[in-house]
C-alpha cells in the first residue's frame, strides 16, 4: 500500500469550529479530541482515524466549515 | 499490504510476501496456497470438509462441510488454474454448490480469487456466468449466502459475490468490474488494482464490502461467524439476559455527541457483536450479534458521524441490513438517537428522498419482531423512517427524558412564533424563547406526550434496558413465532 505523507483530518459535514482541543506538536491518537465542532444544534467532538502528530491546524473557532474541509493535518506515527 | 492473503491459509508453506511471484506460480498444485482444496479446508471445521465435485480443472471446486458445527455448502474458485476463470465447467460446479445449499437449507460460503469468465470459451462462458447470477438471485433471502473475495475478483466474479447477503474482503482481495489495463486503454486513467477495487474503496466508498480483514484467516473467520450467527441462530433465553447501567455509555452532556459502538455492545451480549459495513455510512450502525444467545440485528444511529444524521447513503445501508435480517427471520433492535435528515442540496441531489424511502419500505414491510429504543432524541422524517409506531414496530421504547417530537422545541416555536418572537426586544428573546419552548414541550413533544398518544409504549430505565428488549422480542416471539419475510434481499 501506497505509504502516505501526512494525514489529514476532513470535515463530514457543515458545522462551526467551537474549540481547538490539541496544539502543534501534540502526539494524539483516535481517542483523542482534536476539535470541538456544532452542527445539528450538537457539539460533535473530531477523533483522527490514525494516531499521529500534529503539524498544522488549519481552522480557528468561530470558523465555519464545509464538508470536505480540511481541519487539522498530522504526520503519522 | 505486507501480510498477504496466503500465508494465513497455510502456514506450512513459506510466506507468500517473502517469495517473488513468479517463484509461487511455479509451485504444484498440491502445495500452492491458493489450491482451493486448502483454502475449503481453512474455511471448514477440521475433518468436516466432503467434497460435492471432482478435484480437477473446471477452475472451481464444492464442499459440504461445518463451521462451528453449523452444516454449510461452500465453493471456492481455482485460482492455479487459469487464474480461476470461469468457464462452463466451473460455473456448473456453482450451480451444483447451490442447488444442494438449497435442498438442504443451509448457508453457501463462497470463496473468490478468480479473472472472470474465461476468454477462450467464449459467450458460452458468459452463460454460465448469467446462471450463477439467476440461481443466487432464486436463493436470495431463503439460505443465507457469503462471499469471502481472497484474491483478485473481476467482471463476473465480481457481480457473484455482489449479489450474496455479506460480502468479506480479504487483505489481497479486489473487485472490480473492469482492470486496471482496460480502465487504463478507455480512459487513460492510471490506476492500480488496490486503488480501483481494494478495500479502502470497497470498505469505505463503494459499500460493495460488508467486512474487512488483515489476513485470509481472519476472512475467513468472518464468513463463518456470519454463517453461524444467520444459520444458527438459537433461541433468545430471558433468563440469561443481565441488566447493566446502559446510561453510563452516554455524555452528561445531552448535546454532547457520542459513539455509540459501546452501547450497541452494551445491548449484546458480551462479544458477539459483529459490526456490517463499519466504515461506509457509518452514522448509522448494523451488527448483528445475539442477545440471550439469540442472533438479532442491531441499527444503531451513531451521533459521533454526521450527528447521528440519516443522510442518503445510511438510510441505505439501514434499509439493506433490516431486509437481510427480516428475509432470515433475525429480530432486530433499533436504538434511536437521531437529530433528522442532513439537509443541503448534496443529499437531495444525491437522491435522500429516493434511498431515504427505501427504509421506509423495509421496516414498513418487516415480519420479524422489532422493537425500538429512544435513548436522547428522535426527530422529524427520521423519527418515523426509525422503525416507529406508525411503521409496525412491535414495541417503541424510551428512556426517560427522551425528545420524540417534530423538531427540537426551540426550533419549533421559532417556527411557529416568528412574528411574536420578532416584537419581543433582543435582550429578552432568550428568556422568551425558553418559556415558549418549555410551554411547546409540555403541550407538543416530551417522552409523556408520545405515550399518552401511544407513539412509544412504555419508558425503560437504562439499567432495566436489556432485560425489556429481550422480554418485547420473547413476547412476540412466543405469540406470533419468527416470521420471515416474503421476499429476497436485493443489494439495495
Amino acid at each position: 500500500m501506497a505509504r502516505k505523507q501526512v494525514v489529514e483530518v476532513v470535515a463530514e459535514m457543515v458545522a462551526s469550529v467551537v474549540e481547538i482541543g490539541c496544539a502543534v506538536g501534540d502526539d494524539v491518537t483516535p481517542e483523542s479530541t482534536v476539535l470541538l465542532l456544532e452542527s445539528m444544534k450538537m457539539e460533535i467532538p473530531v477523533h483522527p482515524e490514525h494516531a499521529g502528530r500534529v503539524r498544522e491546524i488549519k481552522v480557528s473557532p468561530g470558523d465555519v466549515i464545509q464538508e470536505g474541509d480540511v481541519l487539522v493535518v498530522l504526520d503519522p506515527a | 499490504m505486507t501480510q498477504t492473503a496466503d500465508s494465513a491459509a497455510t502456514p506450512v508453506h513459506p510466506p507468500a510476501g517473502s517469495v517473488p511471484r513468479s517463484v509461487m506460480v511455479k509451485l504444484p498444485r498440491a502445495e500452492d496456497p491458493r489450491n482451493p482444496v486448502h483454502r475449503l479446508t481453512a474455511l471448514l471445521d477440521d475433518g468436516s470438509l466432503e467434497l460435492l465435485t471432482p478435484d480437477d480443472e473446471s477452475g472451481m471446486l464444492a464442499a459440504i462441510g461445518t463451521v462451528d458445527g453449523t452444516p454449510v455448502v461452500a465453493f471456492c474458485s481455482d485460482a492455479t488454474v487459469m487464474g480461476g476463470a470461469m468457464g462452463e465447467d466451473g460455473c456448473q460446479v456453482v450451480m451444483t454448490a447451490y442447488q444442494r445449499a438449497l435442498t438442504d437449507g443451509a448457508p453457501i460460503i463462497g470463496l473468490w480469487h478468480s479473472g472472470g469468465a474465461r476468454l477462450a470459451e467464449g459467450v458460452a462462458s458468459l452463460h454460465a456466468v448469467g446462471r450463477i447470477f439467476a440461481i443466487m438471485t432464486q436463493a436470495s433471502g431463503r439460505i443465507p449466502q457469503i462471499s469471502v473475495v481472497l484474491g483478485p475478483a473481476a467482471g463476473g466474479a465480481a457481480y457473484g459475490p455482489a449479489l450474496t447477503d455479506v460480502v468479506v474482503l480479504g487483505p489481497e482481495g479486489r473487485i472490480f468490474v473492469t482492470g486496471p489495463d482496460v480502465v487504463r486503454s478507455v480512459t487513460g486513467e492510471d490506476v492500480d488494482m488496490l486503488r480501483l477495487g481494494g478495500p479502502e474503496p470497497h470498505g469505505r466508498r463503494s459499500g460493495v464490502v460488508h467486512l474487512l480483514a488483515d489476513t485470509e484467516e481472519a476472512a475467513l473467520q468472518h464468513a463463518r461467524d456470519t454463517a453461524t450467527l444467520l444459520g444458527s441462530q438459537g433461541s433468545l433465553l430471558t433468563d440469561q439476559v443481565e441488566d447493566v447501567d446502559l446510561a453510563d455509555l452516554l455524555p452528561e452532556n445531552r448535546k454532547r455527541a457520542y459513539d455509540v459502538h459501546p452501547l450497541v455492545e452494551g445491548i449484546l451480549d458480551e462479544g458477539t457483536a459483529l459490526e456490517l459495513h463499519p466504515r461506509w455510512a457509518p452514522n448509522v450502525v448494523t451488527a448483528l450479534g445475539r442477545l440471550g444467545g439469540r442472533t438479532v440485528g442491531v441499527v444503531a444511529n451513531n451521533p459521533l458521524r454526521l450527528g447521528g444524521c440519516l443522510d442518503s447513503l445510511s438510510a441505505e445501508k439501514a434499509s439493506r441490513f433490516v431486509r437481510l435480517c427480516d428475509a432470515f427471520g433475525v429480530p432486530l433492535v433499533v436504538v434511536v438517537d437521531v437529530p433528522g435528515y442532513l439537509p443541503g442540496v448534496g443529499q437531495e441531489w444525491d437522491g435522500v428522498v429516493r434511498r431515504g424511502a427505501k427504509l421506509l419500505h423495509a421496516f414498513a414491510e418487516c415480519v420479524v419482531p422489532r422493537v425500538t429504543l429512544v435513548t436522547r432524541k428522535t426527530y422529524g422524517g427520521a423519527y418515523i423512517a426509525m422503525n416507529s409506531r406508525s411503521l409496525g414496530a412491535t414495541k417503541v421504547m424510551a428512556w426517560p427524558g427522551a425528545e420524540v417530537a417534530v423538531m427540537g422545541a426551540v426550533a419549533a416555536i421559532r417556527v411557529l412564533h416568528r412574528r411574536r418572537l420578532a416584537e419581543v426586544p433582543p435582550d429578552l428573546r432568550d428568556q422568551v424563547e425558553a418559556e415558549l419552548a418549555a410551554e411547546h414541550e409540555r403541550i407538543a413533544g416530551g417522552v409523556e406526550k408520545a405515550v399518552e398518544i401511544g407513539v412509544v409504549d412504555e419508558i425503560v430505565e437504562p439499567s432495566r434496558t436489556r432485560t425489556a428488549l429481550a422480554a418485547a422480542i420473547d413476547a412476540e416471539i412466543q405469540t406470533a413465532g419468527v416470521r420471515r419475510g416474503a421476499h429476497g434481499n436485493i443489494p439495495l
